[in-house]
């Protein structure tokens, strides 16, 4: 029962999205209300399958004796798909009121759908090679969501994302067949299925790196994060959805994977491997956080606080300890939370006044008061203020770091530094939002208002998401911990 | 009972302003009624909690390890006390300063909001909860900067801003550190390190050094003093007061709190960190002295003095000795009661002559005569001689600093406070001299009415309070003392 | 019954020459006929002969005329014979089924029977290529099909296609000229012309340590001679205009049939004749590995550079050829299974781009890239196949291409030292392919405001069937690859 539930939850998504988008349907109302029950009731079988489903791998389909396409729910990817379960509806939800004025939402709605199905296929994915191909299959997906609004600009972008992602897959497929090669193609488990060097230790490390660049290049690592910013020309929904979370987490959850699952941490503990991949995230970090301080673009300065933030997670994982890998899902989880409001908030700003520059939000808050107030939260949350989740998470990255020694401090510095650029690029806006300029043009603000309810409901929901995800943590960190001790 | 009391110091100011923020629209008597009965009332809850038991609030926790709750303490009341007395006072003024500005309900909400953070920062029970408050009260205080809207005062909140939060974030790092260090994170007199910390000693060391520095950025410590000079001026007068005689202070509670709570004073006693910080704060003191008396501008002069005079409470508290700590704190509430008085005299000056310029203050005296009166007692007391109040602060820092022992330091001290003591007399009695004595060829101006009771009352309340606290200091100052015994 | 089949080889050649004489007796649409069943049928005797080699689990040598050995002409089958044989069949019937359109407009009506006589021509000496146990035939053979593609090519009679003609036919002289020498020269050392009466041969000469330099010579020669023919960079020059002006079915049965012919040809020699031990301690595999490599990667940045869509798909084909050797280079076990599915792969893929690209080019009215906008919406069915087969090119999982790319990543893993390259290789040929595929992807699904007609499935009946089955057969590969893989594994253990 338990496989062909899994299947179904990822089948059920994508053959719908398919077929949304097979049909062409011209009337918008029909298409959202075929779109939103689909997403609602997937949303509703996963949350079945993270309650009801057992651990233990059900093999779909054996291409190879060593290619099997298995699903399995296990810790990890439970809270994934808890993650993706519970934010693909608001987000749908949002994408209605949202979409309504743009062009082809048939395709839209169609790719929205199906990449939902890819994503969960992720998250459920059982050993590396499944991983694999829906990663192939996520980015396939969301290709044309990125090219949705078919400007010049959005095919270069979409051309970068494609190209990013399958070179990417092209070397974690590298890792993959090593590991294929090396027999390590079970199921992920515990402890990694590695166990020694086949090919010395050099090769190890070196597919290691192989495999993590090339995941990482999802998780927009830093040489390999440029599609990122640029595929902010996206509609927002998809910004927000896919490339803050559902795409570039895929891409930390699969690093995760093949670190843990695969490898093994203790196999790579303590080796040039683990140094070199540790700077990169914490370079990441900073980089990421000063690009996003520098850039005008509301979107695409989230979007590279996007890249500074999945380097947090991947600086977790990449501690190799278990308090890391806690506050590495820890921050995935909120900064899921945060910065999808975020972008919703951004996009609320572009959908009701077209304004896109962060030098044009001034003395928005009056006008758009629940957007931004949801927008400070989540600035307040993403610097990392208490009592919000993202002060939970990064407490918790710091303290792994400061437990792991070493290296790690550089990391733990650049993590600070980092929160203080956040609070930079974030505050800034929050101010000119609620204090404009004295000599500010607030009456071409007139005939603003605010969003329609269908995008001011994702937001407050995530925001109080938000506050309650931070003042009652204990619960996430105790499930977080014993994810992290499975592991 | 004490609970609720407790619970609703912090939370009246804060719903206050809420009810403030509702009432953008409402007419100004109606703000003005608001606003003072919300500072009376909270007065009224502080007195009455300093004659009332301890009593701990837990109000939710994150984590078993992130929990935030209230608690009381001593050191809790002193500064309870001088921030809601000095929101009061200048509450009051505010509602004439205020009264031809525009925005008025919005200046009131955020005054409230940053007494409630700073409320909480005092009686918050362990470092998370401070934390918390501790970045509440800067992006709460922050509005108060950039209430003018001008290029310069949005410049001024951003760099307050900036500031506060890098050092809020230095000060993480020491707290997440400590929270692997120390038995827990809730304060505890003498520290709570665990065995293992010795063996981590220098890690340790750099860290907290650190988080003072952070912290130290609230209080306008050297090197991360540079806000202070350019924030605390562009505020409306009673802002200003606010920010430099009790927000500011909130960096040294801050730090009160890290080095004698989590870390104990034992721990650092001798190290190099103490000899930092000392020279770091004397450093301050010297600085800020020699700066205000280079500046003209009458309310830049003032935010320079705070930075010098808040140093002189730190320099108290790193000699790391009960009368250095006693005479620091001491400190805080004459500083308090001082600033708060000058910064609103420079206010009354803006507001009923229109000058900003110390070189343009002759002959105020004669046309105000009541606040330059104040002014002068006030100033006298800054300085430091006897009787008034800043004397009685200024000898035991100095006893403080000689028994520490430190080579050098140990004269250092006491040295640079004379020199700054003669620095400060230089760059404030001119103002109350040429104020009386502007010279034969000045023709005098009209009096003027002061800007009626509502502002000349709060300064003169305030210039007498900094002489009486200094004449009737033995209470006090044996209060102060069996507070801080524990703690050295 | 079963064992009936074994005459099966010769029939299939004897009926395609018979074939190629009646069809240049016969009006177009008659030769059109005979020679599309002449597919079927040959792909259904193919067929045959696989499940005869099944059967009997090891290869058959065929003597024709009975005449003994030496003197004798021998065809030889396993399994991997019959199974490229069919896939070549079943690939031919598909092409000329699915480039109808573009073969009813390029043809000149009077000289549509010599097309399918040139067809029947290259089916016969793929065939032989592939069954021949003997290098001379094979020779004869090489020249036939360089003839007839000549032809085929030669059909469409626009300037470009006999520039392409003469370039082509002069690269492809120049190889079976190197061929022959080669094979002069082993006759001349040996003595011998049947495949394993020169493989014993040539194991004794190497073992002894006499004629190194002869054979190593001859072993370079007809391997280079192949290359060429197939075009192994830096000898793929020829084949981008080739490709590229050819109508779409000749595109397909050229880039996709013909050059594995050759290629083919080279692995049964390489294990026949030469075999594995020689040719892989003698360096030349190292040659054809390097070259291999430089080929991946020279034509995937030529086609990644190129405006021309069709030269595009041409150069792709370089970089595809590219892998082919690379994995023959590599090493005899894994490697030589990774570049014979490879050899499928591409018999079916490429076949499928150059089909749907000329239904695009026609929906789009051009052939540069910019021209292309839109394509997909007026002409959907082509457009998802193009895109079908660009992500099998890609190596996206499920594709027959994906298997591919992990068969040669699995191969790098026998061969240690090499492994870092060649995975390198692998994943760097990836990111150019998926960098000029997707470009044109991106391209033909971006709206144009002007709506042109919109090309049903009805009118394009034939393309569609034929594309649907290479999709299918591209998928199906991908999704059970297994027993293709084993099947190719006994092949190959039996060549």
């Amino acid at each position: 029962m338990a496989p062909i539930w899994l299947l179904g939850c990822i089948l059920f998504p994508f053959a719908a999205g398919m077929l949304l988008c097979l049909l062409h349907l011209r009337s918008y109302r029909l298409l959202t209300g075929l779109m939103l029950p689909v997403i609602l009731l997937t949303s509703l079988f996963c949350w079945a399958a993270i309650l009801f489903c057992p651990a233990d791998g059900a093999e779909v389909i054996r291409f190879a004796p060593n290619l099997v396409l298995l699903l399995r729910l296990d810790g990890l990817g439970r809270f994934f798909v808890g993650i993706v379960a519970t934010l693909w509806p608001l987000t749908a939800l949002y994408a209605v009121s949202y979409m309504r004025r743009e062009q082809h939402p048939g395709m839209f709605f169609g790719f929205f759908t199906a990449s939902y199905g890819a994503t969960l296929g992720v998250a459920a994915a059982g050993n590396l090679f499944t991983m694999y191909c829906f990663y192939e299959l996520l980015t396939l997906t969301t290709v044309p969501l990125v090219l949705q609004p078919m400007t010049r600009a959005a095919r270069k972008a979409t051309r970068m994302y494609f190209l990013y992602s399958i070179g990417g897959a092209a070397f974690a497929f590298a890792a993959m067949v090593f590991l294929i090669s090396s027999g390590a193609d079970g199921a992920f488990g515990a402890g990694g299925l590695l166990g020694a060097h086949p090919y010395g230790e050099n090769i190890t490390y070196l597919f290691w790196l192989f495999g993590f660049l090339g995941f990482g290049v999802k998780a927009a690592l830093f040489p390999l994060h440029a599609w990122l910013p640029k595929a902010a020309v996206a509609p927002t929904p998809v910004t927000a959805l896919l490339h803050a979370v559902a795409v570039v987490k895929a891409g930390a959850f699969a690093v995760i994977r093949l670190t843990y699952g695969c490898f093994g941490a203790d196999l790579l503990r303590g080796s040039r491997a683990q140094t070199v991949a540790l700077m990169l995230a914490a370079v990441t970090i900073v980089y990421g956080s000063a690009a996003a301080l520098k850039e005008t673009n509301f979107k695409r300065r989230l979007a590279y606080s996007t890249v500074a933030n999945l380097s947090y997670i991947l600086f977790g994982a990449l501690l190799l300890t278990p308090a890391g890998i806690a506050a590495a899902l820890l921050h995935m989880a909120a900064h899921a939370c945060i910065k999808i409001t975020s972008f919703f908030a951004a996009g609320a700003v572009r959908h009701e006044t077209g304004r896109e520059s962060v030098y044009e939000l001034d003395g928005l808050g009056k006008r758009m008061p629940v957007t931004f107030v949801c927008f400070t939260v989540s600035a307040f949350a993403l610097t990392g203020l208490p009592p919000f989740n993202g002060f939970v998470s990064k407490w918790y990255l710091l303290t792994a770091a400061a437990e792991a020694g070493g290296v790690a401090w550089v990391g733990a510095g650049a993590l600070l530094l980092s929160a203080l650029l956040t609070a930079i690029y974030m505050l800034t806006a929050c101010r000119r939002a609620w204090f404009p300029d004295k000599n500010a043009n607030l009456s071409a603000l007139s005939g603003v208002h605010e969003a329609e309810w269908q995008m001011l409901l994702p937001m407050l929901v995530l925001t109080v998401g938000m506050l309650a995800c931070g003042v009652f943590a204990e619960p996430i960190l105790a499930a977080v911990r014993a994810i992290a001790a499975g592991l | 009972m004490n609970q609720v009391l407790l619970l609703s110091i912090v939370l009246l100011p804060l719903l206050g302003g809420v009810l403030l923020a509702l009432m953008r629209r409402a007419e100004k008597r109606a703000a003005d009624t608001a606003f003072l009965s919300v500072l009376a009332l909270e007065a009224a809850a502080v007195t009455a909690y300093l004659c009332l038991p301890d009593a701990t609030v837990r109000l939710f926790s994150m984590t078993d390890a992130l929990t935030v709750s209230l608690a009381s303490d001593g050191i809790s009341r002193v500064f309870l006390a001088v921030g809601a007395y000095g929101f009061l006072l200048s509450g009051v003024y505010a509602t004439r300063y205020m009264a031809r500005g525009e925005r008025q309900a919005s200046f009131y909400g955020w005054m409230l909001f940053s007494l409630g953070a700073l409320c909480g920062m005092d009686l918050s029970q362990n470092l998370i909860t401070m934390y918390l408050f501790f970045e509440a009260a800067t992006l709460l205080s922050m509005p108060l900067v950039l209430h003018d809207r001008t290029e310069e005062s949005i410049r001024a909140a951003l760099k307050y801003l900036f500031y506060s939060i890098a050092g809020a974030f230095l000060a993480l790092l020491a707290i997440f550190v400590l929270g692997r260090f120390t038995t827990t994170l809730d304060f505890a007199a003498g520290g709570t390190l665990t065995a293992d910390a010795a063996a981590h000693r220098t890690l340790l060391e750099i860290v907290v050094f650190l988080g003072v520095i952070g912290f130290g950025a609230k209080a306008g410590l050297y090197p991360l003093h540079g806000w202070l000079p350019t924030a605390h001026p562009v505020a409306p007068a009673p802002a200003s007061a606010a920010l430099s005689g009790i927000i500011a202070k909130a960096g040294v509670l801050a730090i009160l709190r890290l080095v004698f709570y989590i870390v104990g004073a034992d721990f650092l006693r001798g190290t190099w960190v103490q000899i930092a910080w000392m020279s770091l704060a004397l450093l301050t003191v010297f600085m800020g002295s020699m700066m205000a008396y280079r500046e003209d501008l009458f309310k830049k002069r003032l935010a320079y003095s705070s930075v010098s005079q808040i140093s002189y409470v730190l320099v108290g508290l790193f000699t790391l000795t009960p009368s250095g700590v006693t005479g620091g704190i001491l400190h805080v509430i004459f500083h308090a009661c001082i600033k708060i008085c000058l910064f609103l005299v420079a206010g009354s000056v803006i507001v009923n002559l229109e000058k900003t310029r110390v070189s343009d203050l002759v002959g105020v005296g004669k046309q105000m005569p009541i606040t330059l009166f104040s002014f002068t007692i006030a100033s006298l007391g800054l300085i430091g001689i006897p009787p008034a109040s800043g004397f009685v602060s200024k000898w035991y820092l100095a006893l403080g600093a000689l028994d520490t022992g430190i080579p050098v330091l140990n004269w250092l001290v006491p040295i640079v406070l004379l020199v700054s003591a003669l620095l400060t007399a230089g760059y404030l009695l001119p103002i109350t001299i040429r104020g009386f004595f502007p010279g034969k060829d000045f023709s005098a101006p009209p009096k003027t009415d002061e800007g009626t009771a509502v502002m000349w009352l709060p300064i003169a309340i305030l210039g007498a309070a900094s002489l009486l606290l200094g004449v009737c200091s033995g209470p006090l100052v044996d209060w102060i003392f069996t507070l801080v015994a524990p703690l050295v | 019954m079963i064992a009936f089949f074994v005459n099966f080889p010769l029939f299939s050649i004897v009926l395609c020459l018979l074939c190629a004489v009646l069809c240049a007796l016969l009006k177009g649409k008659a030769a059109r006929i005979v020679s599309l069943s002449l597919c079927g049928v040959v792909a259904v005797l193919a067929f045959c002969v696989l499940v005869y080699g099944l059967q009997t689990g090891a290869a058959t040598e065929y003597p024709m005329g009975h005449y003994p050995h030496p003197w004798g002409n021998e065809l030889r089958f396993g399994i991997a014979e019959p199974l490229v044989a069919l896939v070549f069949a079943v690939v031919m019937l598909l092409c000329l089924i699915g480039g109808k359109q573009q073969l009813d407009v390029d043809l000149e009506p009077g000289k549509r029977n010599l097309y399918y006589v040139m067809c029947d021509l290259v089916l016969v000496s793929l065939l032989a290529l592939a069954y021949t146990n003997d290098v001379f035939t094979g020779y004869v053979f090489i020249e036939i099909c360089t003839i007839a593609s000549c032809g085929l090519l030669m059909i469409r009679q626009i300037g470009r296609t006999t520039l392409a003609a003469t370039r082509y036919m002069i690269f492809s002289l120049i190889g079976s000229g190197l061929f022959l020498l080669g094979v002069i020269l082993l006759y001349g050392v040996t003595g011998q012309l049947l495949m394993p009466s020169l493989k014993a041969a040539i194991a004794a000469l190497w073992e002894g340590g006499q004629y190194r330099t002869a054979l190593l010579s001859a072993m370079t020669l007809m391997t280079v001679g192949l290359a060429i023919k197939s075009g192994l960079f830096p000898f793929h020059l020829w084949m981008p205009d080739t490709y590229a002006y050819s109508t779409p079915a000749s595109a397909g049965i050229l880039s996709g049939l013909v050059s594995k012919g050759y290629s083919f040809l080279l692995i049964k020699l390489v294990f026949g004749v030469f075999g594995t031990d020689v040719f892989y301690g003698s360096g030349v595999s190292n040659v054809l590995y390097v070259f291999g490599a430089l080929g991946i990667i020279v034509g995937s940045i030529s086609a990644a550079r190129e405006k021309d869509v069709f030269r595009m798909i041409a150069f792709s084909s370089a970089a595809q050829i590219g892998y082919l050797y690379f994995g023959i280079g590599l090493t005899p076990a894994l490697g030589m299974l990774a570049a014979i599915f490879h050899l499928l792969t591409h018999a079916v893929t490429k076949p499928l781009l150059f089909l749907a690209a000329g239904q695009l080019g026609e929906a789009a009215g051009g052939r540069l890239r910019h021209t292309w906008r839109g394509a997909a919406h007026r002409n959907r069915t082509a457009g998802l196949m193009f895109s079908l087969g660009a992500f099998s090119m890609i190596g996206i999982p499920l594709t027959m291409g994906f298997v591919s790319k992990y068969r040669f990543a699995l191969a790098a893993f026998e061969r240690p030292t090499l492994l870092v390259v060649t995975l390198i290789v692998l994943a760097v040929s990836t990111v150019l392919n998926a960098m000029y595929f997707m470009r044109v992807i991106i391209g033909i699904y971006t709206p144009v405001p002007e709506r042109r007609t919109r090309m049903t499935l009805r009118e394009q009946r034939p393309f569609a069937v034929s594309s649907l089955l290479l999709a299918l057969l591209n998928l199906s590969a991908g999704v059970a690859a297994q027993p293709l893989v084993l099947l190719l594994e006994r092949g190959l253990s039996l060549l």
